[in-house]
């Protein structure tokens, strides 16, 4: 495969880019329900049905739990799907969210993501996208307009894998990239259709078919219940690697490279690391070089994958590092720390006992600033010579 | 004799189809449900794909710990999501060409309560499917619990009758005249013990699911819950359309048409007589059901006559 033709640079909204994504990618259905701040892909996209841009079968669903039981029901059936949603309609999607992992359906969803139930916070932060990390989904965290159109074709490459047949959720701040416009290449259709050709390739995936005698959905009888649940956490395992290999292919093609599972920013000779997602990660970058400046040698990972969590590319990263810091834009009842916080303190063991501090910033649409991470690094940079340290900080609290 | 016999066969001219089901499945013995089951392949053939619920049919159509008792293609869902897969399937299939007639076989709990929202949104795009619900008035797979089907003064297990307790104290949600205003393409009630009417409601509800929206609501009394003989299951169907408490009736595009006339139709006590769920009801329970069942029809009728 040579490399694309140049696309058409457009000045669009992450919302809009989403739609774009989806669009280029041909889904053969697409339902999806409004909600803030994702409801410009549900016009975008229907926009496109209503001027013949896209042929696909756009459902005009009452819900989210139905836009995810229709999509879900049309991959089954052998179709290649879309939807989108954020906040509460993720919620409200989630026993059909657990039955499209479940069921092992292909199906690519945008998150806009937005606080969820509790306190009604219509507003940015991954409280959403959190909730949902044990419903058996593949979870991307994109970071800026480009990223999402690339994530969604990446989306459709890794969900329809013969080896790893599961979910994906490509996630994005709402608000911030929601309504951000920025320049974005929107690719030749022809040219994604080539990428995406070698699915065509595999042998057919299982499919519901009338009249043939096959179920999907039956009862777990006990032990196949086990096997499939044994076979999704292997396919889970299997996506790390294959996330890290499309990433190349998508590279080396549309001229794209985006690290895979995460992006390392001067982590190389770096002593201390600072680990963020999302938007947040520009403004990070721009921390660590004003910093790299005063001598401190700090390097940045930016984390896309979270589901599953890629602890071998974490611990190749982190090993030997002298202190890390957690940015994390959402929070965990029950635990301290933030999530993806708590994630990587299951690596201890690997990475033996370096200090990690768990910051929690970005909550309902609060910025993380240029001081919020340049305080970040200095307080890990300490912990780094043995100072003492506090294990979590929320940043707005002590502002 | 004659006469029997030629009646038969007319009943079962209309099963052209193969029996899909095995000979003897898991359903209690006397369950109109387990007819109704057999029947729609036989009459819609062997390329309908069945999207269910958990509730009484799920053991048998998607198997409960144990495979499923027939050969036909099926979706199982939660109750939250059945008209939405459907929806999901029939687009699919009509977008690759592919023949397919799509049934969503659930209970009335999951048609009226839990499951109505997607119901009332697939209905209102006249999505191409056919929705069929068997209703037994309850939730009578987890223990015969009220659902909004169940009727005033029904004795369930969460409307039990005691010192103060007086059976279910709301009347029943009336669902057909609820999807009527949906105006779907067709629409029709049926029960077991008028055969020809249900099996003609099926064939039309096949062609008419080309077209739009279908909504099949069927009356299947639960010899259970109901406490009913199962040898009389059938008989408490008559007794339903005899005295009104179940009239059949269909619709074309909101337009209601009643297929099978009671001239004079029996007072609500030969009906609550055969069963014992209804058998705490005094004079005053029996009045306002017959209540309930005299206005339900009233409505139905006044629109009947509207329409014509």
């Amino acid at each position: 495969m040579v490399s694309a033709q140049k696309g058409q640079v457009r000045v669009i909204t992450g919302n809009a880019t989403g739609a774009y994504g989806a669009m280029l990618c041909r889904p053969d259905v697409i339902a999806a329900y409004p909600i803030t701040p994702q409801s410009e892909i549900a016009e975008q996209l229907a926009q496109f049905k209503a001027d013949g841009v896209i042929d696909s079968e756009f459902v005009e669903v009452e819900g989210e739990n139905s836009a995810m039981n229709v999509v879900l029901a049309a991959s089954v059936a052998g179709g290649r799907v879309f939807t989108a949603t954020s906040s509460y309609g993720l919620v409200f999607m989630y026993d059909a969210l657990q039955e499209t992992s479940g069921f092992r359906a292909p199906v690519v969803m945008v998150n806009a993501n937005r606080e969820t139930p509790g306190i009604h916070a219509v507003s940015s932060g991954q409280q959403d996208m959190i909730s949902a990390r044990d419903a058996g989904w593949v979870q991307i965290i994109t970071e800026n307009d480009q990223e999402i159109l690339d994530q969604i074709i990446m989306a459709y490459m890794l969900a329809e894998d013969n080896d790893i047949l599961l979910p994906v959720m490509v996630n994005y701040d709402g608000f911030y990239l929601s309504y951000l416009a920025e320049a974005v290449e929107i690719y030749q259709i022809e040219d994604v259709d080539k990428f995406l050709a070698p699915l065509k390739k595999q042998s057919p995936r299982q499919k519901l078919v009338p009249g043939v005698s096959q179920g999907c959905g039956t009862h777990g009888m006990e032990m196949g219940y086990v096997e499939a649940r044994y076979k999704h956490t292997q396919a889970m395992e299997r996506v790390k690697n294959k996330v890290d290999e499309i990433d190349k292919k998508f590279g080396d093609y549309f001229g794209r490279y985006y690290g895979g599972q995460i992006e390392e920013y001067r982590t190389d000779d770096a002593d201390i690391i600072i680990i963020a997602s999302g938007s947040a990660t520009g403004t990070a970058r721009t921390v660590i070089d004003a910093k790299r400046e005063q001598g401190i040698k700090v390097g940045l990972i930016k984390l896309r994958l979270f589901r599953p969590f890629p602890a071998e590319r974490l611990i190749q990263a982190l090993k030997g590092k002298k202190a890390i810091g957690v940015i994390d834009r959402s929070i965990c009842f029950g635990w301290k720390y933030g999530p993806i916080c708590m994630e990587l303190k299951v690596l201890t063991q690997e990475l033996g006992s370096v200090p990690i501090l768990s910051y929690i910033d970005g909550l309902a649409n609060l910025d993380i600033t240029i001081p919020h991470i340049g305080r970040v690094v200095d307080e890990v940079n300490e912990a780094a010579k043995g100072k003492p340290y506090q294990d979590v900080t929320w940043i707005p609290m002590e502002e | 004799m004659v006469e029997t016999t030629k009646k038969r066969n007319r009943v079962f001219n209309y099963f052209c189809q193969d029996e899909q089901f095995a000979g003897g499945v898991a359903w209690c013995a006397g369950c109109p449900m387990e007819l109704i089951a057999r029947l729609t392949p036989k009459v819609l053939g062997k390329n309908m794909i069945f999207v269910g619920t958990p509730g009484c049919a799920a053991p048998v159509l998607h198997g409960q710990n144990i495979g499923a008792w027939h050969r036909m293609a099926y979706l199982a869902s939660v109750m939250t999501g059945v008209p939405s897969k459907a929806t999901g399937l029939s687009r699919y299939y009509n977008r690759i060409g592919q023949d397919a007639t799509v049934v969503c076989f659930t209970g009335d709990g999951c048609a009226t309560d839990v499951g109505f929202q997607p119901l009332s949104g697939a209905a209102e795009r006249q999505e191409k499917f056919i929705y069929l619900a068997y209703d037994n008035e309850g939730y009578m797979n987890t223990g015969n619990q009220r659902s909004s089907a169940t009727q005033i003064g029904a004795a369930t297990t969460t409307t039990p009758v005691g010192k103060i307790g007086k059976g279910k104290s709301n009347a029943q949600k009336n669902m057909p005249m609820i999807m009527l205003m949906h105006k779907p393409t067709y629409m029709a009630t049926a029960t077991v013990s008028h055969l020809e009417d249900f099996i003609k409601k099926l064939q039309k509800a096949k062609e008419k699911s080309k077209e739009g929206f279908v909504y099949l609501h069927l009356f299947s009394p639960c010899p259970v819950g109901w406490r009913i003989d199962s040898s009389k299951v059938i008989e408490v169907c008559r007794e339903a359309v005899r005295t009104n408490y179940f009239p059949l009736w269909e619709a074309e595009n909101g337009k209601p048409r009643i297929t099978v006339n009671v001239a004079n139709p029996k007072p609500i006590l030969e009906f609550t007589k055969l069963m014992r769920k209804y058998s705490h009801l005094k004079e005053d329970g029996l009045a306002e059901l017959q209540k309930q069942v005299d206005e339900r029809y009233a409505l139905l009728k006044t629109l009947v006559n509207a329409g014509t």
